[in-house]
């Protein structure tokens, strides 16, 4: 309905979109967060089963938007639950992208002021990024599928060397005992799985996929990567610094990169690498997030997305300037788990219960 | 119903007949068209009408003579120059003496003249008829001969047009250590044979165009035809009709007028000089654009991978040419981020290098008065001024040229304190590989580019390079060229295509064409 045939994208470039959303701020913190909710080096296995949880919620996501060719959550939710209930729910799913994109563009600000530019202003450097964002994102979403292609394999080629020479401190013994309690265990599943937040993308993108019939695999596919990304952090991270470590510093990832120094090569220290692949992951999470967000607005007003582009800029900038601090960051980061939880976890199963239920599908006309 | 089909049929017949009789056939042209069609009553004031519409220059020739084989007047109108002169003497012998030893028919003038003419007297190889004396005129200066008898509504065109060109050399622009030696000159119908000595196939399909509206000149589309995605000929033709200028010296002219987006940077379409890169590029399945009076030859559509590769790639075996793609990958990152680089890490993030390497770079920077931004501003500047102006000298002063302002300046400029050495080893570098860049155009491409990442890396550090190293792959996957996403092979992904990217694979492995081109027949081999 709303995609013509030049918006549509193909099934590897869902995947690769999954994996660009899903990995963002995530790398940096999610060895603290999950130190800290777990106080055991399980956090690899946390990961793996926060992932596969992850799946499953996808699998219900892409079921839903399965059901609906051609149509994206904005517009499919009104015709399960009627108008109201509908647009309440949309609403819901706007807003918590423009939280994202704020809550991604302030931690690209932080991370940049603490280690590239200490003396710029961080506003600077997030109007910067939100620049460029609005520039990708007037294009539509064929862009910005092919910038994520481009941009993917830069990634995981430059994270995991990296990571790799991280070796030369990692001891295996911070990683003993392995499984030594089980209960953190479910603790950690419910930090780790925010990681995760993004897989809700598929609401979105399930409607402009070629063939919608491959989502399920793409999206898994796509949510493999993120789980590579994010077990090989928590690996090498807790190996390198240990638990108690990792629980003391802000972005842990980077502390890692900082605390060696590999001579004999042009380079000695490497955090500029990761960080600078970072930021380009960052930037596909946020404008992703934003052309969400924009999207919805235009779909349920059924006007021009043109416009509600440049009105969400300033939004996603107060939203990225009102946390104060760090600290309040991360409560910000809370705040999108639980809408997560929500928008990913519970809502799904219940508008495809009442879909199966009331026999509501948009396939092709009968 | 029937009487009026009857009257229509009638007509007809009445038409023919007309056709047969000349004397008729002089009344209705005289009474219909009185001013635009020849009438063929009057030759002289025919010749009059051709005169002014030609306007008398002194390269203009009217010839006229008598007919050898029944008494009638005649004129060859000419631009003298422009026509073979010795295929305009046979032409003219034989009207004047050709058949006079075997009179065919005592009343030529009563049968078809001009069928006569044609058929048994012209030796030219093609000959055409128009009827106004405003098309003949326009025919005339591209160099054919207009033919006008008396007592014959048409003008005769002849195919005489020979004029003095540049023979074929050597390709100054794109030099190969292996591959033909031979080059496009500047005469269409010599390129157009050069392609099809190239490629003989009857799917080789050339369309005629004829471009500017003050002084036209003519084009060339050229494809393969059931090879090519008749989407992009057809893309490529209507940009084409859509031209609407008094005249186009270059092919450089049709590229802007027809390239997608003129606020790019990037070249969208390829020129190129060489005739067996553009027979390649059409055997892929692209379009081949050529222009009357240019070497240049334009190919349709563009990808940035091809703005990287060269012909070598392919007639040197696949190791050195895979090699030769990495380097130049290489190359191009080198070129448009170098110095940026530098900056970024000598104002902004000084302890990301090595400690010795960084204080050896803060030792020579002493006594250098200028932030490092100012510094390889002012080198980058000398370096495009020494190019520039080496460019148009004549090759021994350029070279000259060169090492005085490369050497010398260089030396000096360092030995003032003005710039760091260092800062003068990675402005070389950098100049260097931009000439690395096997494309000219993309070599301009990046050199602009250059300074927006060097003025970003001077305002953000390693976070500005980034931003901008943003900016510029936004651009590029927004950006298209004849339908076809500017940024393939590598993106959208079609690993069948990586074959041919920053690999060249070997050839018994390239088994399809390119599959971003869309072509109608992808089989290669096998």
């Amino acid at each position: 309905m709303i995609t013509n045939p030049k918006d549509q994208i193909t099934s590897s470039q869902a995947a690769v979109a999954v994996a660009s959303i899903l990995v963002g701020a995530g790398i940096l913190t999610l060895p603290r967060s999950a130190a800290e909710q777990m106080n055991t080096p399980d956090g690899w296995i946390a990961v793996i089963l926060g992932g596969l949880v992850t799946m499953g919620i996808a699998a219900v996501l892409v079921k839903l938007s399965q059901r609906f060719p051609g149509k994206t959550f904005y517009l499919y939710s009104q015709e399960i639950v009627g108008k109201f209930l509908g647009y309440l729910l949309s609403l819901v799913l706007v807003v918590y992208f423009t939280l994202l994109a704020g809550f991604e563009i302030r931690t690209m600000g932080e991370v940049t002021k603490s280690y590239l530019l200490l003396a710029t202003p961080k506003e600077v450097t997030m109007i910067m990024m939100l620049w460029v964002g609005v520039y990708l994102v007037v294009g539509g979403i064929n862009p910005m599928m092919r910038l994520f292609e481009i941009l993917l394999p830069p990634t995981v080629l430059i994270f995991f060397v990296v990571l790799l020479l991280s070796l030369q401190i990692f001891e295996l013994d911070n990683l003993r005992p392995v499984l030594g309690q089980v209960t953190p265990l479910f603790k950690g599943v419910q930090t780790t799985s925010l990681a995760y937040a993004g897989v809700e993308a598929m609401l979105i993108l399930t409607a402009f996929m070629r063939e919608p019939d491959k989502a399920v695999k793409a999206v898994l596919v796509g949510i493999a990567f993120p789980i590579a990304f994010y077990v090989m952090t928590m690996v090498m991270v807790i190996g390198g610094l240990s638990v108690d470590l990792a629980k003391l510093t802000t972005w842990p990832t980077i502390s890692l990169i900082q605390s060696f120094e590999v001579t004999g090569i042009v380079f000695e220290r490497f955090e500029t690498f990761l960080l600078a692949v970072w930021i380009l992951q960052i930037f596909t999470t946020f404008a992703s997030a934003y052309y969400f967000a924009a999207l919805g607005l235009s779909q349920l007003f059924k006007k021009n997305i043109h416009p509600f582009i440049y009105a969400l800029l300033p939004l996603i900038y107060l939203v990225a300037m009102t946390p104060k601090n760090v600290n309040d960051l991360f409560k910000l980061g809370d705040l999108l788990g639980y809408i997560f939880v929500f928008v990913a976890g519970i809502m799904p199963p219940i508008l495809l219960a009442i879909a199966v239920l009331r026999g509501k599908k948009h396939g092709p006309k009968a | 119903m029937s009487e009026r089909k009857q009257l229509k049929t009638k007509k007809i017949g009445n038409r023919d007949r007309t056709r047969l009789s000349p004397g008729q056939a002089q009344q209705q042209t005289e009474s219909s068209q009185p001013a635009v069609t020849v009438s063929p009553d009057d030759f002289s004031s025919r010749l009059e009408l051709m005169k002014t519409e030609i306007k008398q220059n002194p390269d203009v020739v009217f010839r006229r003579f008598k007919l050898g084989f029944a008494n009638l007047e005649a004129a060859v109108v000419l631009i003298d120059g422009l026509t073979d002169k010795d295929l305009i003497n046979e032409i003219m012998k034989s009207l004047m003496y050709g058949v006079a030893e075997t009179p065919p028919d005592p009343q030529p003038a009563a049968m078809n003249i001009k069928d006569f003419i044609e058929e048994k007297i012209l030796p030219a190889s093609k000959i055409k008829a128009v009827s106004t004396v405003k098309e003949a005129a326009e025919e005339v200066f591209t160099g054919f001969s207009a033919l006008l008898i008396e007592g014959m509504p048409e003008i005769l065109i002849l195919e005489t047009p020979s004029w003095k060109s540049r023979g074929m050399e050597e390709p100054v622009t794109e030099a190969l250590v292996r591959g033909p030696r031979l080059g496009f000159n500047e005469t269409l119908s010599d390129n157009i044979s050069l392609l099809r000595r190239a490629i003989a196939s009857p799917q080789l399909t050339f369309v005629d165009y004829w471009i500017g509206k003050t002084a036209k000149k003519k084009l060339v589309v050229a494809y393969m035809d059931g090879i090519v995605d008749p989407e992009i000929v057809r893309e490529v033709q209507t940009r084409l009709e859509r031209i609407d200028i008094d005249h186009v010296p270059e092919s450089g002219y049709i590229e802007q007028l027809i390239e997608d987006n003129y606020l790019s940077p990037f070249p969208q379409l390829q020129n190129t000089e060489r005739a067996d890169r553009v027979a390649s590029a059409l055997l892929e399945g692209r379009v081949a654009i050529l222009l009357d009076g240019t070497p240049f030859a334009l190919i349709v559509p563009v990808t940035f991978s091809m703005l990287l590769q060269s012909p070598e790639d392919y007639y040197e075996r696949w190791f050195a040419g895979s090699l030769m793609r990495m380097l130049r990958f290489a190359v191009a990152f080198v070129s448009l981020f170098g110095p940026s680089i530098y900056i970024s890490f000598v104002s902004y993030h000084p302890g990301l290098i090595p400690t010795k390497l960084a204080l050896s770079i803060a030792g020579t920077r002493e006594g250098v008065p200028y932030p490092s931004f100012i510094e390889a501003l002012i080198m980058e500047v000398a370096i495009e001024i020494l190019r520039e102006a080496g460019l148009r000298l004549p090759k021994p002063v350029g070279q000259t040229v060169g090492l005085v302002g490369g050497l010398v300046i260089g030396e000096a400029a360092v030995r003032a304190g003005i710039v760091s050495p260092i800062m003068v080893i990675v402005v070389s570098i950098t100049a260097i590989s931009s000439f690395a860049i096997p494309q000219y155009g993309a070599g301009i491409a990046l050199r602009i580019l250059r300074f927006g990442a060097m003025f970003f890396a001077a305002l953000l550090g390693l976070y500005g390079v980034t931003l901008f190293f943003l900016l510029i792959c936004i651009h590029f996957v927004k950006l298209k060229s004849f339908g076809v996403p500017y940024a393939s092979p590598a993106v959208p992904y079609r690993l069948s295509d990586w074959k041919d990217f920053i690999l060249r694979m070997p050839i018994l492995m390239m088994k399809r064409r390119p599959k971003m081109l869309h072509t109608k027949n992808e089989v290669r081999k096998g």
